[in-house]
């Protein structure tokens, strides 16, 4: 944790060494920032959310504890800590308290990587993005082990049609960052940062802004968000793999959710939107850096006010798509993300290759390249789109109408589907008559 | 220090493989491998090779154990504990881990290091954890350590393209086989009745009448 | 050493476990406990479960687990190439397109051969 300037202009040493400084630095990250600050946070994140549901729908959302509700978190910590926990009679005891923790570590641990303002992330190890993927995969096999571990055929159910989400949005996810990289050069978060602050925030390069609609969709599907909250369709599954969670063990799960939202708020802010920085194409507040501690800390101030803005406005957007979207069916879900995004993904990899060479190679930003790429590339983008788009809609239609459409194809065939077992004949069954009929 | 790290991660990593092996509920078994992989991943770390330890947590903890437990999901016997890995396979499986901590020792006692062929004990002290000693080639290491992805990159890309290239066919083998796979347990086909394992899931949901 | 970095990734996972139990711990001290076989019964409807919830699941999960699997992989030599690209150059981006268009390959054979079809 360097605090001076050094030579590069935003990113700091990749090495620490194991100081007395550092123990203090690390300590207040530890003490503040993850045990104090960021659970404040999301659990603000939850009073807003609720807040702006109730707008959406025409209430005002919680106003009784507190001056407009803000007492509402605190009152929530307090039913859950006095809620007897409930453990099923059958659960895998020790897998069913292992689950939640799991899921939390995760959310967890990708903060470690997350520059919210020069100097101020905890740690910039050489292969950030890397890790910040990495721990953050670890979360499905929590919510696997969640729903193994209960007992309860809706948690099971939900557990596989979550993992199965999860992984899968996983790729078009991951795939999604590789643009940034391969522009920035390096996987270290503030090396991507401060790339940005020398050729302007990468959502305004055309292979950038697909790039970033990809992400953030997968992101939203990665934190169960709606229209992907198929894990915890709550009027078909009751709620998934947290059925059987009470108390403060659901609390854990809830916490880990809203923590992963704020996760991918911050990340795609970081990766995508230019951090903190207020202005598109220029390095506005970190020109002023010049070694006095006043200055560092007047930067930062606006940096850090500026990411929080920024990180606010992603959060608000995903609760206005879940105020807006219905739910996606479980096979239009897998399909979106194998038929539709990898594809594009794999497309804008190679665009981005091409921007890399028509405007980022030659060094510095000049306005005739920056044109003729964002023609270029803007109309390839463009392009792309509308051929995965197309060649999907040849694909389906050259098939029967109601081909992935189960009721209607299992009637057809004379199966009766009772009400009760539908759900589950059809998320279990290996030889359920109408997969693989056409 | 750095030895008595290597020692509480290796011993908590043969917990986690006696774990793997004596367990006798298949999730479990699973969970104990990941939990190995990951005291791997951390082993990597002491080394250095961040990257390294990186991707064994990506793809070791965040995808085979996913696809561990998907496999464990479509066997008859996934209810717990009734999965009987004793009996009959309990002699070729020990054959089996035998040949393979035969060939990985042999594999790791004939290794050639950068500094040419050593004993055990000098392989040992090699990737010393001070950055102190190994003046020689120090810048080197330093910019392998600071920037591993591109130095890994760049390896990939120039000395080893064509073993890229074949990672690739391989992944690509690999997923044809598994489609090949799935397509052999060749459900009915829709002119035929569903047999009757199908129309009647096997534990239905509670009936409500 | 850069490995020091992940010394504070050991703390913070300590912490992290730390954050998670001791809400539980609290919880076991305040909260009432008051088991009834009601209580310890799963959550699934009105009346007694029956059947077993670990059953054998279809054949589909699988298949997204290994596309997952291999396409995970794929990203783990997708960050180096990337990471490196801006001192490579044209060949490298030949190379990548054909390793993509391999995985592609892949990809599309599952789609034909309709594996990806849900039901």
């Amino acid at each position: 944790m360097d605090l001076s300037p050094g030579s590069a202009l935003i990113a700091q040493a990749h090495r620490v060494d194991l100081t007395w400084n550092t123990a203090i630095v690390w300590a207040l990250w530890l003490v503040v920032g993850f045990v104090g600050i960021f659970p404040g946070i999301v659990a603000y994140m939850v009073w807003l959310e609720r807040k702006a549901a109730g707008r959406f729908q025409d209430r005002v959302g919680p106003n009784r504890v507190g001056p407009f509700g803000l007492l509402q978190p605190i009152a929530d910590a307090v039913k859950l800590i006095v809620k007897e926990n409930i453990v099923p009679r059958h659960a895998d005891g020790l897998l069913h308290l292992l689950a939640p923790v799991l899921v939390l570590v995760s959310a967890f641990l990708s903060l470690a990587v997350v520059p919210f303002a020069v100097g101020l992330m905890p740690i910039d190890p050489p292969s950030g993005l890397l890790y910040l993927i990495a721990v953050s995969s670890i979360s499905p096999l929590g919510i696997f082990l969640a729903g193994w571990s209960s007992r309860n055929k809706y948690s099971l159910i939900g557990a596989m049609r979550a993992v199965a989400q999860l992984v899968s949005y996983e790729i078009p996810q991951v795939l999604a960052t590789i643009p940034v990289v391969l522009w920035a050069g390096s996987l270290s978060l503030a090396t991507i940062f401060e790339h940005q602050a020398r050729f302007g925030w990468n959502v305004f390069a055309p292979p950038g802004l697909l790039a970033f609609a990809i992400f953030a969709i997968a992101g939203a599907a990665e934190v169960n968000r709606a229209p992907f909250d198929i894990p915890e369709a709550e009027s078909e599954i009751i709620a998934g793999y947290h059925t059987e969670y009470a108390g403060m063990r659901f609390g854990l799960f809830f916490l880990a959710e809203y923590l992963g939202v704020f996760v991918i708020a911050c990340v795609t802010t970081v990766l995508f939107l230019g951090g903190g920085m207020p202005l598109p194409f220029s390095p506005f507040p970190t020109n002023l850096i010049d070694g006095s501690i006043r200055r560092y800390v007047l930067v930062d101030a606006i940096l850090l006010a500026v990411f929080l803005f920024k990180v606010l406005l992603f959060v608000l957007a995903m609760y206005w798509v879940r105020a807006t979207l219905p739910r996606l069916r479980v096979d239009r879900l897998m399909n979106f993300a194998w038929k539709y995004l990898v594809p594009l993904c794999l497309l804008d990899i190679l665009l981005a290759a091409l921007w890399f060479e028509i405007v980022v190679r030659p060094g510095r930003v000049s306005a005739g390249r920056w044109t003729a790429g964002m023609v270029v590339t803007g109309l390839l983008v463009w392009a792309s789109v509308r051929f995965v788009f197309w060649v999907n809609r040849k694909l389906a239609a050259a098939g029967p109408i109601d081909a992935d459409w189960p009721v209607v194809g299992a009637a057809r065939e004379g199966v009766e589907t009772d009400e009760g077992g539908g759900i589950i004949a059809r998320e279990v069954g290996t030889t359920w008559p109408g997969l693989y009929s056409s | 220090m750095a030895r008595l790290v290597f020692l509480l991660i290796a011993g908590l990593g043969l917990l986690a493989a006696l774990g793997t092996i004596l367990s006798r509920d298949l999730v479990r078994a699973a969970l104990y491998l990941a939990a190995f992989f990951f005291c791997v991943a951390c082993l990597f770390v002491t080394l250095e090779a961040e990257f390294l330890a990186v991707v064994q947590v990506l793809i070791y903890v965040g995808a085979v154990a996913i696809l561990l437990m998907f496999g464990i999901m479509l066997t008859r016997d996934a209810a717990g504990g009734s999965a009987d890995l004793s009996g009959a396979w309990r002699v070729p499986g020990l054959l089996a881990g035998l040949c393979v901590f035969v060939v990985l020792a042999f594999g790791i006692h004939n290794a050639v290091s950068p500094s040419g062929k050593g004993p055990w004990s000098g392989i040992v002290a090699r990737p010393a954890l001070e950055p102190s000693d190994g003046v020689a080639w120090k810048a080197e290491r330093v910019r392998a350590i600071d920037d591993m992805p591109r130095v890994v990159g760049e390896q990939f890309m120039t000395r080893y393209a064509l073993t890229f290239e074949l990672a690739g066919l391989l992944l690509t083998a690999a997923l044809v086989g598994a489609v090949v796979l799935v397509r052999e347990d060749s459900p009915p086909t829709p002119d035929e009745p569903a047999d009757a394992a199908s129309t009647e899931p096997e534990p239905a949901v509670a009936a409500t009448r | 050493m850069v490995a020091y970095n992940y010394v504070f990734v050991g703390l913070l996972l300590l912490t992290a476990v730390g954050f998670a139990l001791a809400p539980l711990a609290l919880v076991a001290l305040v909260a009432p406990r008051k088991p009834s076989p009601t209580k310890g019964d799963a959550y699934e409807c009105g009346v007694r479960a029956r059947g077993d919830a670990w059953v054998r699941f279809r054949i589909q999960y699988y298949v997204y687990a290994i596309m997952f699997v291999v396409f995970d992989v794929e990203t783990v030599f997708l960050y180096p190439w990337a990471a490196a690209y801006g001192a490579l150059g044209v060949f490298a981006l030949v190379e990548m397109t054909v390793f993509l268009a391999l995985l592609f390959a892949g990809l599309a054979y599952a789609w034909a051969k309709g594996v990806m079809r849900w039901t």
